[in-house]
């Protein structure tokens, strides 16, 4: 991922592993030796805990157009991202693919359903077993490609869900 | 809208001569939430009148009730005062209350309020029209022998004897003076006067300049008092003619005449300057048979000789450090008043308590000549804890626009001493997370951090000879200019780490980041819907 600075730097940061840990860092197409430095997700929204070995270090993070906006130790920094749209779209819908050939046996919803992550979508015939498909996100269903009976390729687009934005009644 | 169950009308309130039930609230935003606040406390039923711009504004959403204004400009809106009258009379309130800016200090709509049979909150028609006046209002002070600015009006005549009162005012007066359009203000026709030589010549060009402004050339000359100490004096009078002051307030630290901190009680006033600039208030309030909450302004010159500067006839702004320091409820005493009660209190039984500062922060860019921010308050996490207060009008998912004042919160502390207050509002601010629209937060951090402000050395001009763009002039580095030179690179990386961070966690999909919460995996990835696992979710997996 890469962004720019207020100061105009451009940084290259690469995360591997669980809790991410910085990998490789560039300023300005340089390469930064960092010490051991690992980034943790809190439960709540917009927070982040920064570990630089020495304790960890709450920090905030919000995204408002292209820029991320960053609180750590009482300041703000904005890193402009150097390729928008290259993550995630809000508006993107979640389509499940079958991950094998197999039987739709029971499709548990329809267009326009509202379900919330984990509700059950279908039941799908594989290797001799029958897989649950559940949600991940809370959203509407947008569209349902198969029946029940139908034979499925691996690939095919099950369902589509479109995840619903922060915008609650 | 009004949640739960509220407590009957306070008790002091059923026995009032002028019973308030239901108060409307001619203002918006954080003054409007404070007021409504005041209200609940008291039991009384709070009215709110807004704009469409303001349809889901916090204000509108406390209030008991809420009425909607059409029209998109101030005028048609928060100024129509006789809309809001008849509003008031409609929904059945008793009283308004017009918080401070606005109408609330416009004689004429506190007449129309009166007129139409409503309990105005604030002082009378007469105070607030003499207060209003500088001429009138100097005159009404010399005559209560209350230390005024020296200064005189020249009148224009023909050139000769303009020059000669002119010189003659200008003796008594002393230098440096300062030449003011009497019509009007702005800074225009506004000029400084050091040297006797150079009097005829500005003044002839400050008259110029108020005739072409103004259309009246007169002029008003005053002795320029530099390097002073804007201190301010909080008073409550009741319509029994009891008056009393709760203290002084330091509102010397400005930007462009606009308050930036304020503190409660001044760090350099003894404690007889403070009861004789106490005195002096409660004697001007008297003088315009003052009711209700106001404020006398002083400038204190560096010889300590202290002069009236103005009135305020209504509730300000920075109220809140003298409630911190008194412990009492201006607002709550303002409805008292207005309710025909007596103070419940006496010169005597007021005492300062402990050292408070406020810290208004705006939606603006101190390194781009302060000017307004916009944006949206995607994250807004105000401190809290022992001796943090927080009035703001304003909540997360809100948005700092142009269409109204700047003002997105007042952060106040009180500590038990000043170093106590300064350490507090330093780590209040740190905590105060703003994400979405640039503040003045980390501008007010350097400032209350600044040596010269832990020494108390605040005068009118703090701001210009220690900062420059918001930033410290001075050689003393605050610790965040140290590491960074220090570890130049390291520091410069990690904000750029954390949105990296930031970027793969998904944190920007709400959705994502709360579901996986929910499951209980705080670091990192949930580990679900991976391309072996067919049993879970089978969602597409994005880079």
């Amino acid at each position: 991922m890469e962004y720019r600075d207020s100061a105009g730097y451009r940084w290259q940061v690469r995360l591997a592993g669980q809790p991410a840990a910085v990998a490789s860092l560039e300023k300005d197409g340089e390469r930064v030796e960092v010490g051991n430095i690992c980034v943790e997700r809190d439960v709540r929204s917009a927070r982040l805990w920064l570990d630089q070995g020495d304790g960890r270090q709450l920090a905030h993070a919000a995204l408002v157009g292209e820029e991320w906006w960053i609180h750590i130790e009482g300041e703000v920094h904005i890193l402009t991202r150097l390729e928008p749209g290259a993550a995630i779209e809000e508006t993107d819908s979640g389509a499940l693919i079958a991950p094998m050939p197999g039987k739709v046996l029971e499709v548990y919803v329809a267009p326009g359903q509202m379900v919330s992550a984990g509700d059950a979508l279908l039941v799908l015939e594989a290797m001799k077993m029958e897989h649950r498909i559940q949600s991940a996100v809370d959203g509407e269903v947008v569209a349902v490609h198969h029946v029940e009976g139908d034979q499925v390729d691996a690939g095919a687009v099950l369902v589509e869900i479109a995840e619903t934005t922060e915008n609650e009644a | 809208m009004d949640g739960g169950e509220r407590l009957n009308v306070v008790e002091w309130m059923q026995e009032a001569p002028r019973p308030i039930r239901s108060l409307l609230i001619a203002n918006r935003g954080e003054i409007a939430c404070r007021i409504i606040r005041a209200l609940d406390d008291l039991g009384i039923r709070s009215i709110a009148i807004h704009s469409a711009a303001d349809d889901g504004a916090m204000h509108v959403q406390m209030a008991s009730q809420a009425i909607r204004l059409d029209g998109d400009s101030l005028q048609e809106t928060y100024l129509n005062g006789d809309r809001i009258i008849d509003i008031a009379k409609t929904s059945g309130a008793d009283a308004i209350h017009p918080g401070y800016g606005f109408l609330s200090e416009r004689s004429g709509f506190a007449a129309a309020v009166v007129a139409a049979g409503l309990i105005w909150v604030g002082p009378s028609v007469g105070a607030i029209d003499t207060m209003g006046d500088k001429i009138a209002a100097r005159r009404a002070m010399l005559a209560a022998g209350v230390p005024v600015i020296p200064g005189e009006e020249v009148a224009i005549g023909d050139d000769d004897e303009i020059i000669e009162s002119l010189v003659e005012a200008a003796g008594s007066i002393g230098y440096p003076l300062l030449l003011k359009a009497s019509a009007g203000g702005g800074g225009k026709g506004m000029r400084i006067v050091r040297e006797p030589k150079n009097l005829q010549q500005e003044f002839a060009a400050a008259s110029r300049e108020a005739v072409t402004a103004f259309g009246d050339g007169t002029v008003y000359i005053e002795r320029l008092l530099e390097k002073s100490r804007h201190i301010e004096v909080q008073v409550l009078a009741d319509s029994y003619g009891n008056v009393v002051h709760l203290f002084e307030r330091e509102c010397s630290i400005q930007r462009r005449h606009q308050k930036v901190i304020e503190e409660a009680p001044s760090p350099v006033l003894t404690k007889t300057q403070r009861d004789a600039m106490g005195d002096a208030a409660t004697l001007a309030a008297s003088a315009v048979s003052y009711e209700g909450a106001g404020t006398v302004e002083f400038l204190l010159g560096q010889n300590g000789e202290f002069h009236f500067l103005e009135m305020n006839t209504r509730l300000q702004v920075e109220h809140p450090i003298t409630e911190m320091i008194s412990g009492i409820d201006l607002v709550e005493q303002q409805i008292r008043v207005a309710a025909g009660l007596p103070l419940p209190f006496c010169q005597d039984d007021l005492t300062i308590r402990g050292h408070a500062i406020e810290a208004r922060i705006y939606a603006e860019d101190p390194a781009n000549g302060f000017l307004p921010a916009i944006g949206p308050l995607a994250v807004f996490r105000p401190p809290e804890g022992p001796g943090v207060r927080l009035d703001t009008g304003v909540r997360e998912g809100d948005e700092a626009s142009i269409d109204f004042d700047p003002l997105l919160a007042k952060l106040i502390v009180h500590a038990s001493d000043r170093d106590a207050a300064i350490r507090r509002m330093h780590r209040a601010l740190s905590e105060f997370v703003i994400l979405g629209a640039t503040t003045n937060i980390g501008f007010l951090r350097n400032l209350v951090t600044h040596s010269a402000f832990r020494e108390g050395d605040t005068t009118t001009d703090f701001i210009e000879t220690h900062f420059d763009s918001g930033r410290p002039i001075s050689t003393s580095l605050s610790d965040s200019e140290t590491k960074e030179i220090a570890g130049k690179s390291l520091t410069g990386s990690i904000p750029a780490i954390l949105a990296s961070a930031a970027e793969s966690f998904g944190l920007h999909r709400t959705r994502a980041a709360a579901s996986a919460g929910a499951f209980g995996d705080a670091a990192g990835e949930a580990g679900r819907g991976g391309p072996n696992d067919p049993f879970q979710s089978l969602t597409r997996r994005y880079p």
